[in-house]
């Protein structure tokens, strides 16, 4: 009550001797000015929000299930990021044996130094998984069709960006895990065709990972990792409203939605938005003060891990080259999946079932087997690859990057092609249903990879149980 | 509206609690754990220190740092009080006119600066007992006493040259105090350079006995003019002088076996599985043309000194290569040691993997063993990923035909 009698003292009695000239005269009166503090820090923060956001949204947008607060939640762990990061400079040498030295004393003589780095650390691990999460819920809601095509390539370029700072600021404890992940990382630019060998060392600064990447990575990871990323989040935000806010959520038959119901975005949207944001900085630093980043002993070029694995979110492409060769599993596959992941929404650009979660009921069935079909096959291709494909062998006089690059890619794809014409003639699936079924059936692949890649890799990278390897045997 | 607020109120109040009191932990718990990671990074430094003074410093400074002849002591109170400046300096640059030489790499040691800083940690704190324990168990140990018998028969022989008593003299004292660094017949090892060489003969006799008398600072060759009479050491310049014409064998090396230890054979494993099995196979089986280590053939009518030897010096014209220029002698016998152990269960005859290279052209990645009782775990995976598998699709194609009639 005190509230609003503070913030208008203007709305006069209306008196029968006002004229339609008082009126229009009132109307053209500036807003009322707030007369104390409480107002009018009010006032500077609600105009602040309402920078970033519209005054109004479609009721329906907030609804949990539909969004999962996933895009927020990554601008808030960019947020962490920053702010962590900035402090974690401070205590930071990026030169060879010292920065490992650095780590150390931030451990052991900083206050608060190492939740600052777990904080720091765990955030940008949960920000890929979010990240990607995003990514499948917008697929996944056909919320990337036109005119949502552009932003739907920023985020992608956002996503390399975030997998390019995870996988910079890896390198930067300079210890044992560190080094390795790294050096098994970089190892793959040298099958860039042509110029992989100037690239390599353009990005090491020399033949292999010193003090120079060291300052490299650094210089990326501090500078331009972020900046690239914060000109792409203004621009990302700016089309979301650009673009007509967030795609409205509707349930499967369920047609378009012409004029939605508003509210405010103050207070509706803003106290969703707070609650999520202290909710998972409450998770993040639970988990960070009892749970400590990896730090292993200092990196020594001499003395290898076996395994050494690259950083998990890299796992999937590692998997993947113990069975095709290098080439055509760090170059060709990768780079056929972004220019399929890009294309997306001009191949698949009709806005009927948009907002509505795997575009229909029999989109969500079809979903459901991509995955199941997925997991049965791309696993036994993984084990039938380990104990008796040879490809290498029964095509002894062939290069091995034809005989087990190109023909294995081939059978891959051909099985590819044909659980498609399956879906298109024996389902009587639509083009949106096979592109669906098509990408769940390649994210669950990559899924598995990863998770096989992770957890059932142990020395030699021998395919081993999860168990067996932790308990070495 | 109304329950979803006040649901939506409770939840942020339950979050800001918890970060305060996730804060507050932080806050309680940090001198305890900036305590806790001190002690970690020390016991991390002291550990690797022990490697390091395994490898580098029991030589002269014995397996529990109980010095060793006219090398000082580590384990005394005085040392363990010395500020870490004054230690990491002379252990990085070396203690002029001693034995003891510079460690760090800057100074054309071997040690990094850090694990300079983590040998100064072991003086400081470290535990002796525990550091013979790992001295011995990696092999390092027994040190003392590093002397070799002279070949009787070609001992006699020597008396017969010109001056003969002399050079007698001189190898029965080589044998007792020089063999240990120089090696068999004055040849070197890796920790003194060989005397047995034309370009140590071309020095006249005066800077050979100035060279025993004061030692070369800044290396292990500490001066003897305390310890052996100067006609002793007359008698070492002229074997030194002549010793091309010393027969071959006089000296041997010293007798003096690395024990193989549990650690010492994990050591060789992990060596092995690094540097040998991508040729020689992870289980020693061979691979292509690359010779199988672990079958009977090899293992019954090889001794271990030829395989160190074979290890060391490589064999020409074929990929294998000297390890001695990458491996100290230590870890050499590692190796012997873990190879050695295949020997119980050798078969024999070998059935080499395919060829090396990548592990997609290796054959036998996933070793099904028949012996081994069923891993309950694994088939309740492999049950659970059928299950899941079969249920999507079963669920998936159930639903979707339902739904196309509609």
């Amino acid at each position: 009550m005190r509230r609003r009698a503070t913030i208008s003292p203007d709305t006069t009695n209306r008196t029968a001797a006002e004229t339609g000239l008082d009126r229009a005269r009132k109307r053209l009166k500036p807003p009322p000015v707030p007369t104390d503090d409480r107002a009018r820090s009010r006032l500077v923060l609600d105009t602040m929000i309402l920078h970033l956001h519209p005054a109004r949204i479609p009721q329906r947008t907030l609804k949990w299930t539909y969004t999962w607060g996933l895009g927020g939640l990554a601008a808030l762990l960019v947020t962490m990021l920053v702010t962590t990061g900035v402090l974690l400079l401070t205590n930071y040498t990026p030169t060879a044996p010292d920065a490992y030295l650095s780590i150390l004393a931030l451990r052991s003589n900083v206050w608060f130094g190492d939740l600052l780095r777990n904080v720091h650390h765990w955030s940008a691990n949960l920000l890929i998984v979010v990240a990607v999460l995003h990514l499948l819920r917008v697929f996944f809601t056909g919320a990337y069709r036109p005119p949502r095509e552009v932003n739907w390539i920023f985020g992608i370029v956002m996503l390399l960006l975030i997998l390019g700072a995870n996988f910079t600021g890896y390198l930067l404890p300079w210890d044992q895990l560190a080094f390795w992940a790294i050096t098994v990382g970089t190892s793959l630019i040298s099958y860039v065709p042509f110029i992989g060998g100037w690239l390599g060392s353009l990005l090491l600064g020399g033949p292999e990972v010193s003090g120079a990447t060291l300052l490299n990575f650094y210089a990326l990871h501090i500078s331009f990792v972020p900046l690239s990323l914060f000109v792409l989040m203004a621009l990302h935000f700016w089309r979301v409203r650009k673009d007509g806010g967030l795609t409205l959520p509707r349930a499967a038959g369920e047609a378009p939605v012409e004029k939605p119901r508003r509210v405010t975005t103050i207070p509706y949207l803003i106290r969703r938005e707070t609650v999520w944001a202290l909710s998972w900085i409450a998770i993040i630093l639970t988990f960070s003060v009892f749970v400590s980043a990896p730090l292993e002993g200092i990196a020594d070029p001499n003395l290898s891990p076996n395994p050494a694995k690259a950083p998990w979110y890299f796992m999937g492409l590692q998997e993947l080259l113990l069975h095709f060769h290098p080439f055509v599993a760090a170059i060709v596959i990768p780079s056929l999946a972004l220019a399929g992941i890009i294309s997306l929404p001009f191949l698949d650009h009709l806005t009927d079932h948009e907002g509505i979660w795997f575009r229909s009921g029999r989109g969500r069935s079809l979903a459901m087997l991509a995955a199941g079909c997925s997991l049965a096959l791309s696993s036994a291709w993984i084990v039938a690859d380990d104990l008796f494909l040879d490809w290498a062998a029964w095509l002894g006089n062939w290069p091995t990057i034809i005989s087990n690059g190109f023909i294995p890619l081939a059978i891959a794809v051909m099985v590819l092609a044909l659980l498609d014409l399956w879906v298109d003639k024996g389902l009587d699936g639509t083009l949106e249903e096979r592109v669906l079924f098509l990408f769940t059936f390649l994210a669950v692949s990559l899924v598995v990879l990863t998770i096989v890649g992770i957890f059932f890799r142990g020395p030699g990278m021998e395919l081993m149980w999860p168990w067996s390897i932790a308990s070495g045997h | 509206m109304n329950r979803t607020r006040r649901i939506e109120l409770i939840i942020g109040f339950v979050a800001a609690v918890a970060i305060l009191i996730g804060l507050g932990m932080a806050i309680v718990g940090e001198p305890a754990r900036i305590a806790t990671a001190e002690d970690e990074i020390l016991a991390t430094q002291i550990d690797d220190a022990t490697a390091i003074y395994a490898e580098q410093c029991s030589v002269c400074h014995g397996i529990e740092g109980e010095g060793i002849g006219s090398t000082p002591p580590l384990d005394s109170e005085a040392l363990s009080t010395t500020d870490s400046d004054t230690l990491f300096k002379t252990i990085a640059r070396g203690r002029f006119d001693t034995a003891m030489p510079a460690w760090s790499l800057a100074e054309g040691g071997v040690l990094s600066d850090y694990q300079v800083s983590e040998l100064v940690a072991l003086v400081q704190n470290g535990d002796w007992s525990t550091v013979a324990d790992r001295v011995v168990n990696l092999g390092y140990a027994p040190l003392v006493p590093f002397t070799a018998e002279p070949d009787p028969e070609i001992f006699s022989e020597i008396g017969l040259l010109p001056d003969g008593e002399s050079l007698q003299r001189a190898v029965t004292t080589y044998a007792a105090e020089c063999v240990a660094c120089h090696g068999a017949d004055g040849l070197g090892t890796t920790l003194a350079p060989a005397l047995n060489d034309p370009v140590v003969r071309a020095q006249t006799p005066d800077e050979i006995a100035r060279t025993i008398d004061l030692g070369v600072s800044g290396t292990l060759m500490a001066g003897w003019d305390g310890t052996l009479d100067e006609a002793t050491i007359d008698d070492l310049v002229t074997l030194i002088s002549r010793w091309d014409e010393v027969p071959d064998g006089a000296v041997p090396a010293p007798d003096v076996p690395i024990p193989t230890t549990e650690e010492s054979i994990a050591l060789g494993e992990s060596l092995y599985q690094a540097n040998c099995a991508t040729c020689h196979g992870v289980d020693g089986q061979g691979t292509g043309r690359i010779p199988a280590l672990n079958v009977e053939s090899f293992l019954l009518d090889t001794p271990d000194v030829a395989i160190e030897q074979i290890v060391t010096l490589g064999v020409a014209g074929t990929p294998m290569p000297a390890w001695g220029d990458r491996m100290t002698e230590a870890e050499i016998q590692a190796i012997v040691g873990y190879i050695r152990a295949w020997e119980p269960t050798a078969p024999a005859v070998a059935t080499p993997a395919p060829r090396g290279g990548p592990p997609w052209m290796q054959a036998d990645q996933l070793v099904l063993d028949e012996s081994e009782p069923t891993d309950w775990r694994a088939v309740t995976l492999i049950a659970l990923l059928l299950v899941a598998s079969s249920a999507f699709v079963a669920i998936g194609l159930s639903t979707f035909r339902r739904r196309s009639k509609e």
